[in-house]
């Protein structure tokens, strides 16, 4: 199919773009296939504005017939963009047929559904070729960093063709007594088929952490012999797990009535059950929408902001997130168990709170590397579904089917960690922001698909760029590392209470004028502290000194 | 009555706890005693309790987990007994204190044998010395420093910095002896052309002779920054030419078209002042233009810190604890006096001259001009200048200190007490938060001048006015808070900070970028996490002093390999010139034979 088809008009003169930060500047506004492109005509050099099209969140036109003695030149129409990295900006286009006809263009090519028509399969840049090996990491380079388990745990290869659980890699590392044909039956008895597997091994006492989806208890308090075995086995010599739900237990107890359910005393009497109630789905993404709105009232008195910023509950998301996270490292770390996360999909909050469990106990997970290796292993091959979470973000009102911020959400906590132990993280929070940047609308082809089987079947691996081995290039590595990183074993315990967690700014308020120069101020702080830092990191000569 | 309770320790392990109290020069013993802290995050904890003359020291007998107390007396603004002989209950029979700096402290003792009447008796002698006929500890006090903070400040030498006196502005000495205002300075600033015998006729027709003056004048400009009290135009609308004609005056000094006068207050409470005889400047202020700038009394800033204190104090308020911080207004009432000065600010980098004044002149106008000359005057930004704008702003101009704190003083329940000048420490954080490198020195300087607002160990915060101080020797006979700092500056210095002389600072007065400053107003609560000392600085600190160790080094190096490393010898030694601005060059040119 091709893009032109939805192209009336691919280039109008004489438009006015204005947007944050910058002056109003005329010039020339260009529709492609991808893209919005729009051109100073003084400056000949690179466009003032290069904007995929699928960064584009939700799009408001008005045109008016500036003409009371019906002269069609005379009337035009404005187009108010509101982007997924929440700028929003203004394009006034004459002509009105002109102005309808980009509107079109703008909001059928902005949501396309189709995955491989999107951008990362188009985008080529000149110094990287598709050869290079795609990603950080797999279940099998974790399982051979990881001798010493090898005893008791082993690689499996059940899901090689997605059979077992659509949402699953390939392989996974699993206890090692249990045969692939019982965690068949294991799979089915979990929703999803996402079946109990390994997802991080605390190497200080050997204690690891599980996830999975929700077992499929149902009202009649249906039990799976696999099931327990293998949890059994996760256990070993211990005699005690935890098994941290995200739902309340009033959720688990009524989700027996739709078929799922949880892990019974009597049935998994070795395990103990926590629940934390952790919102998501539509909760977040209203909450997203409110903080958005919050973040950008106009209006002269701002007396209620932090009511509304409370009302949003997003410090609250952030709030919990980190207190159950810090639970579940509490009980692997401190009290020495072995711990399973799951809620109903295990696609979601699970994942958020193994990654920041994994964040506060493990030094590795600190680093440039180790995050996006973290973030590769526990979000893109453990399934979360990037294209329905992230189809939409704070302005698009219409028709929310499974968006969610969760994955945005958990940037922000780990921006809370950030700034809580700003010597402990490895790399800097202009990570953080590029990421939320890069989740929602990319060159890359990183964040595409729903899960593993999905990136297969379009190639992904094979057509469009990773974005983890882009921001590791020499170039881009720079920008990212933290340059006053102390590396420390230690695990960092976050504090929750409500006056320690902070607004994002440099995320939500960032097309805010005002706050440029705090921005500038910190871009000085970090150069300065980056020429030192870089010195004594890249001349070795230095430490021979001392 | 004898001050000194010979102490006969009964279980010398418990002696030993306090063994470890190093005493300031000067400050005595007065008592100890088994006690019990009923610690708000800790529960009851058994320790010893000792009283000096200058603080409260609690430390706990069991080693594992210390809890430590050390109160200076100063900050105790209320001592109350709880519970009575007969009160059932454990710990309910002890000691009440509330604090000033954000806290309270319960002590409970045994309920035997009226075990808490010499603590409680002494302890209130004490920490209200001046309700005692007791001095205050900063005249008790024999610290010695390097440095001599009282000179850090001369009017004088502070005129001439800004280029006064100059053709348009004299300095008069009309006020030497305190006659003229009794709550100025010794020497003001005024329009050239007014003549002392017009100064005094505008003084009668201004509150407590609080003359309109200058405090700080735009170098290039020429635009100024005019402080003084109401008008007292009262309800019969009083007007006095005099004072018409003074302030046409001061806007012809550097031909601004319209006057600006900033009423701190809000339209309607000055307009009620017009009942007590006050009121502010009608259209008869020709080429005048009036903007009140709704900023709220001393009483409505007490009451708002008060509920602050609520809901930190033990416990932090958690489930809404941003609606709860909303519903105190305290960073509101912030707000409002940051775009106070901001607007002053604005006004006179543009070119236009501005009175500002509130009722008297000593609370809201000092917190504006102050904060208004800290964004035009990079000076005032760096350590020693920022204590210059402290001397000069706050503490010469007859801030009351001693009444808005209640130094020594016994009567906690003063509706004069207000914590404004703790408003503007904190209105200063902001702006160090908005702009990281632009102020010499860090959040220590700022925490360490609100400890001593109310420690009254130095005697930089004590009474209401100059006048007060010389009467009773306060330079001869106590010490400065700033030879403090200035002997230990490196611990109050901001690393980031890089110098910009002509930059005028305007911070974001939102309230979506505003912070409550968690480490003043929250720092006795052991849950919330302290940074310790900002640890980006720390970190950064030591990278610095890596890198003048490294240079050091490398001199070394240079002075004995010259000759046989010929590509170190053609590049500038590293103390040819001044070390940091070039010292980056300089590791571009030599890391590279390496």
């Amino acid at each position: 199919m091709e893009f032109s088809e939805h192209i009336k008009t691919a280039n109008v003169e004489n438009v006015v773009l204005r947007q944050p930060l910058h002056p109003p500047a005329r010039g020339t506004l260009c529709v492609t296939g991808h893209h919005l492109l729009f051109s100073d005509r003084e400056e000949r050099g690179s466009p003032q504005l290069l904007l995929l099209l699928r960064n584009i969140d939700a799009t408001e036109k008005s045109v008016e017939n500036l003409s009371g003695y019906s002269k069609m030149s005379a009337s035009s129409g404005t187009i108010t963009i509101k982007c997924k990295d929440l700028r929003v900006f203004q394009l006034d286009i004459p002509g009105m047929e002109q102005c309808l006809n980009i509107a079109h263009s703008i909001e059928t090519l902005s949501c396309l559904g189709h995955v491989s028509e999107m951008y990362p399969f188009f985008y080529r840049p000149v110094d990287v070729n598709l050869q290079e090996q795609w990603g950080l990491s797999s279940p099998e380079k974790l399982f051979g960093q990881t001798k010493e388990f090898h005893d008791r745990w082993r690689l499996s290869s059940v899901n090689r063709d997605y059979s077992v659980c659509p949402s699953y890699p390939p392989t996974v590392i699993v206890p090692k007594v249990l045969d692939d044909e019982s965690l068949k039956k294991v799979a089915k008895f979990r929703q999803g088929g996402r079946f109990p597997v390994l997802c991080y091994f605390h190497r200080k006492n050997a204690m690891v952490i599980m996830r999975s989806g929700q077992p499929l208890t149902g009202a009649n308090r249906r039990r799976c012999k696999e099931d327990e075995l293998l949890l059994q086995a996760v256990l070993g010599d211990s005699n005690k797990g935890f098994i941290i739900d995200t739902r309340s237990s009033q959720q688990a107890q009524q989700a027996r009535m739709t078929g799922g359910g949880f892990e019974s005393k009597s049935s998994y009497s070795c395990w103990k059950r926590l629940h934390r109630h952790m919102e998501k789905g539509r909760a977040l993404q209203e909450s997203l929408i409110k903080l958005v709105e919050a973040c950008r009232d106009e209006s002269h008195n701002m007396d209620r902001w932090l009511s509304k910023l409370e009302n949003s509950k997003w410090l609250s998301h952030i709030q919990t997130a980190l207190s159950t996270a810090g639970l579940l490292a509490e009980c692997v770390e401190r009290d020495g168990h072995s711990v399973l996360v799951h809620g109903s999909e295990g696609t979601d909050c699970t994942l958020l709170i193994s990654t920041l469990a994994q964040i506060i106990m493990d030094p590795h997970c600190r680093t440039l590397e180790g995050f996006l290796t973290l973030l590769e292993r526990e979000w893109l091959q453990a399934g979360h579904p990037f294209q329905e979470r992230c189809a939409h973000s704070a302005y698009s009102h219409a028709h929310l089917q499974h968006e969610s911020p969760v994955f945005l959400l958990l940037l922000d906590c780990v921006h809370q960690l950030w700034h809580q132990f700003p010597l402990a993280l490895g790399f800097s929070d202009s990570l953080l922001l590029r990421l939320a940047n890069e989740a929602y609308a990319s060159n890359y082809g990183t964040f595409l698909c729903n899960n593993d089987q999905e990136r297969c079947t379009h190639e992904v691996k094979t057509r469009t760029h990773c974005l983890f081995k882009a921001l590791l290039k020499p170039s881009e590595r720079d920008h990212y590392l933290n340059p006053l990183y102390e590396p420390t074993e230690l695990a960092i315990w976050p504090s929750v209470q409500p006056q320690s967690l902070q607004l994002w700014t440099e995320f939500f308020l960032r097309w805010e004028p005002q706050i440029q120069h705090i921005e500038e101020a910190k871009k000085e702080i970090k150069n300065m502290i980056s020429h030192w830092g870089k010195l004594f990191e890249s001349n070795p000569f230095l430490n021979l000194l001392f | 009555m004898d001050a000194h309770i010979p102490s006969t320790p009964k279980e010398p392990m418990m002696m030993e706890l306090l063994a470890d109290v190093s005493l300031l020069p000067g400050e005595d013993r007065i008592i100890d005693k088994d006690i019990i802290y009923i610690c708000p995050f800790n529960g009851a904890v058994k320790g010893k309790v000792l009283i000096t003359n200058f603080r409260l020291y609690f430390k706990s007998s069991y080693n594992d987990e210390t809890v430590m107390l050390d109160v200076p007396l100063g900050a105790i603004s209320r001592v109350e007994k709880m519970g009575g002989a007969s009160s059932r209950g454990e710990n309910s029979y002890g000691l009440d204190i509330t604090c000033k700096d954000m806290r309270n402290l319960r002590f409970a003792l045994k309920q035997e044998g009226h075990s808490r009447r010499d603590i409680f008796e002494l302890l209130f002698k004490y920490a209200f010395p001046l309700s005692h006929g007791l001095p205050l500890f900063a005249y008790v006090t024999q610290e010695k420093y390097a440095e001599n903070g009282w000179k850090i400040f001369k009017p004088m030498e502070e005129f001439r910095r800004q280029g006064l006196p100059n053709n348009k502005w004299r300095i008069t000495f009309i006020n030497e002896k305190y006659d003229f205002c009794d709550t100025y300075p010794h020497v003001l600033a005024v329009p050239f052309e007014s003549k002392d015998e017009d100064l005094r006729r505008v003084a009668t027709f201004r509150s407590r002779g609080r003359i309109p003056v200058l405090s700080w004048i735009h170098r290039e400009n020429q635009a100024v920054i005019v402080r003084c009290s109401q008008p007292l135009v009262g309800m019969s609308g009083k007007r006095n030419r005099d004072d018409e004609r003074y302030l046409d005056v001061i806007r012809e000094m550097n031909h601004t078209t319209k006057l600006t006068i900033f009423d701190a207050r809000p339209n309607v409470n000055a307009v009620a002042n017009k009942a007590t005889g006050g009121g502010y400047e009608g259209d008869e202020y020709q080429n005048a233009e009036l903007v009140f700038l709704d900023i709220q009394n001393i009483h409505v800033m007490r009451e708002s810190l008060k509920k602050l204190k609520d809901i930190v104090y033990p416990n932090v308020e958690e489930s809404h604890w941003l609606s709860s911080l909303e519903s105190t207004h305290w960073l509101e009432h912030v707000k409002l006096v940051l775009s106070g000065a901001i607007q002053v600010a604005d006004k006179v980098s543009s070119g236009n001259s501005v009175v500002v004044h509130c009722s008297d002149g000593w609370d809201r106008t000092a917190q504006l001009t102050s904060l208004a000359m800290l964004m035009l005057d990079s000076h005032y930004r760096t350590l020693r200048g920022f204590q210059v704008l402290i001397e000069k702003e706050w503490i010469s101009f007859g801030h009351k200190f001693a009444s808005r704190i209640g130094h020594g003083d016994k009567n906690h329940a003063d509706q004069d007490r207000s914590p404004i000048f703790v408003q503007f420490i904190d209105c200063v954080w902001q702006m160090t938060k908005q702009f990281p490198t632009a102020f010499e020195f860090n959040e220590s300087l700022l925490l360490e001048i609100l400890n001593h607002l109310y420690s009254c160990r130095f005697g930089t915060f004590l009474y209401n006015c100059e006048s007060a101080r010389d009467l009773h020797d306060l330079r001869s006979k106590t010490v400065s808070l700033w030879s403090l700092v200035n002997s230990k500056s490196e611990i109050y210095l901001n690393p980031f900070y890089s110098p910009e002389s002509g930059r005028v600072l305007y911070p974001v007065a939102s309230m979506r970028h505003l912070e409550l400053w968690v480490s003043y107003y929250i720092r006795w609560n052991p849950r919330i996490r302290h940074k310790q000392q900002s640890p980006v600085e720390q970190r950064y600190k030591e990278l610095l002093a890596l890198r003048d160790e490294y240079l050091k080094k490398l001199e070394q190096l240079q002075l004995t390999d010259s000759f046989t490393s010929p590509c170190l010898s053609h590049s500038p030694t590293p103390n040819s010139s001044s070390p940091t601005s070039t010292s980056s060059q300089q590791f571009t040119h030599l890391h590279t034979p390496f």
